[in-house]
């Protein structure tokens, strides 16, 4: 080995030990400098219109659009976007932006974010559920549906709905909405018969705001789950089986044009 | 004390452990860049688009699920809490979390690296720096030279850290050179943010500062370099000490992968965050996630390692100028 290559070798390596040393001594002073010079801002995102030959789902709301209950996983957009693929040879991007548990004013505040307002500009199809966690609230809107709380409850939620559809049709006015209206899961337990009152009654409601705006498509499911509700109810009895999500989603697809 | 160091470069030269490690590194980071490869390919597949902030919002979406369900750990959901707040912050800024690109690429392998891989690499050379000059029985022939023991333990110690350095210089300029192939040489100049503060609240972002990749990637570099210096000085220690280079192999490993495993249980087990291990990663404070342990910051990270360092630098030099050899 010879003499030079020993100091080539050395060299190199005090040089890289001082600059790991530099860059060491500037990530301390970096992490404890103060005030940052130059806040970072928000920014404006310019949208780009990609996928332009491609079917753009979009999919917002609660447990429902997130297919809690199928053993599938893929609840009734899963089974939709499947469907709508077998039928053309579009490509279809799906976004699935449906949270656990969420209710109407939690929507309300996630439509008013940028990068949500940005996914909904790009959409050709607009899927939403929402409304079940309001008018159930876990359990909660059993024991009191009858007094007159869901009165001033429903009329919180509508008023959350029509804003939401507002934001919708400001940022996005040529895609078709597909608003899923709610089922009763109780129907066949005691009060099952005045629960399902107030459903259609808050059914029929919804479906009315939606009808004030154009291409809202209200998609009652009030029927579908009306006989033998628990043939198609997963076992939390609250929240559609892989049997029930295949309901919704063919009902939906009937309603599909393009 | 030149001559010393040259001579101890010149062992550490012809035993050939540079290459070894150099190897090593090469096999492994091509490995990951498959990984990754493989990775976008899938999300791209899944979600049909290549759009990073659809992607993004996706996982913000997924994350804020997985927080609803009550099945999580307490310290789990905190974590997930944090990391979701930093996406939404990135995606508020319209700011790609990953750019892609080799020095991305680098930064990631950095910050996984720093805790166990790039440590055994340094332990590599470290552990038998003193002990195999006891197996060889080169030691006599050392110390009888008319130098003072210090002297020779210093130029060994000095070869270590430049040894080091080059490890650190190996690996960043391995995983830029065989990622760039496929990912694409470019991307220095991509924003990334750093200053989130972890409270107990949650995210703090008040301090958050934007900053080129490069700069970013040379403090990595900067912690992962003084995390291997640390490392290398505790084998180094045990080199003296233990006579068997396995022996002395074996107590770091277990050492290094105790803190591994260590940092995703201890978070209940407040006095843990003095052991050296658990303080290793110091990249994730650049980054901003949460700390194992409550209350840990990067300077009390530093100050740990540097205890450590400074304790393990004693010891040798003690044990070895009044050890016996025979």
């Amino acid at each position: 080995m010879s003499k030079n290559v020993i100091r080539f070798i050395t060299i190199l390596a005090v040089f890289f030990c001082l600059l790991w040393a530099a860059g060491l001594g500037w990530a301390v002073k970096e992490y404890y400098a103060g005030k940052p010079d130059q806040a970072p801002q928000r920014t404006k995102v310019v949208t780009k219109t990609e996928n332009q030959k491609g079917l753009t789902i979009v999919a917002l709301g609660d447990s429902l659009t997130r297919g809690t209950g199928d053993e599938t996983g893929k609840g009734y957009v899963g089974d939709l976007v499947d469907e709508i693929k077998q039928k053309t040879k579009r490509p279809v991007q799906l976004t699935n932006l449906g949270i656990n548990g969420q209710r109407s004013d939690q929507l309300k505040k996630q439509v008013q974010q940028m990068e949500v307002q940005r996914q909904l500009e790009k959409a050709d199809v607009i899927l939403l559920t929402i409304g079940g966690n309001d008018l159930f609230r876990g359990g909660q809107g059993l024991i009191d549906f009858q007094s007159g709380d869901i009165a001033a409850i429903e009329k919180k939620y509508l008023n959350n709905l029509k804003f939401i559809f507002q934001q919708i049709r400001k940022h996005n006015d040529h895609a078709n909405v597909f608003f899923i209206g709610l089922y009763n899961p109780f129907s066949e337990m005691d009060q099952g018969k005045e629960m399902s009152k107030v459903i259609r009654h808050w059914n029929y409601d919804s479906a009315e705001v939606s009808a004030a705006f154009p291409k809202i498509v209200f998609v009652p499911t009030f029927d579908l789950f009306e006989l033998k509700v628990n043939d198609y109810l997963y076992s939390d009895k609250f929240h559609p089986n892989t049997k029930g999500y295949r309901l919704i989603a063919e009902r939906v697809a009937s309603l599909l044009t393009w | 004390m030149n001559k010393l160091i040259q001579n101890e470069m010149m062992k550490l030269v012809a035993k050939k452990r540079l290459l070894v490690i150099a190897l090593i590194i090469g096999v492994l980071v091509i490995l990951f860049t498959y990984a990754q490869y493989k990775q976008v390919q899938t999300q791209r597949e899944k979600l049909g688009t290549s759009d990073w902030r659809t992607i993004l919002q996706q996982q913000i979406v997924d994350t804020t699920n997985r927080l609803s369900s009550s099945r999580i750990s307490d310290e789990w959901k905190k974590q997930l809490q944090i990391s979701l707040q930093q996406q939404q912050y990135y995606l508020d800024h319209d700011i790609n979390p990953a750019e892609p690109g080799a020095p991305t690429f680098m930064r990631i392998f950095l910050e996984n690296s720093i805790d166990l891989f790039i440590p055994l690499m340094v332990m590599v050379i470290a552990s038998d720096l003193v002990s195999s000059e006891h197996s060889l029985g080169t030691v006599k022939l050392l110390l009888t030279r008319p130098v003072k023991r210090w002297k020779v333990l210093l130029s060994k110690y000095i070869t270590l850290c430049l040894a080091v350095s080059l490890i650190i210089a190996i690996a960043g300029f391995l995983s830029y050179a065989i990622s760039g192939v496929v990912f694409g040489y470019k991307g220095w100049g991509a924003p990334i943010l750093t200053g989130f503060n972890v409270t107990d609240e949650g995210l703090n972002t008040s301090q958050v500062k934007l900053l080129s990749l490069w700069k970013f990637l040379l403090m990595d570099f900067g912690l992962v370099w003084f995390v291997a210096i640390v490392v290398g000085t505790l084998s180094f220690m045990l080199s003296v000490l233990i006579r068997s280079t396995a022996a002395g192999m074996g107590v770091m490993l277990a050492a290094l992968i105790s803190g591994a495993i260590l940092n995703n249980m201890i978070s209940s087990w407040e006095s843990a965050k003095y052991f050296f291990m658990v303080n290793l990663r110091l990249t994730d404070y650049m980054k901003g996630t949460a700390p194992p342990i409550e209350g840990m910051t990067l300077a009390f990270s530093m100050l740990v390692l540097l205890v450590w360092w400074l304790a393990a630098l004693c010891v040798s030099f003690i044990v070895f100028t009044k050890k016996d050899v025979y």
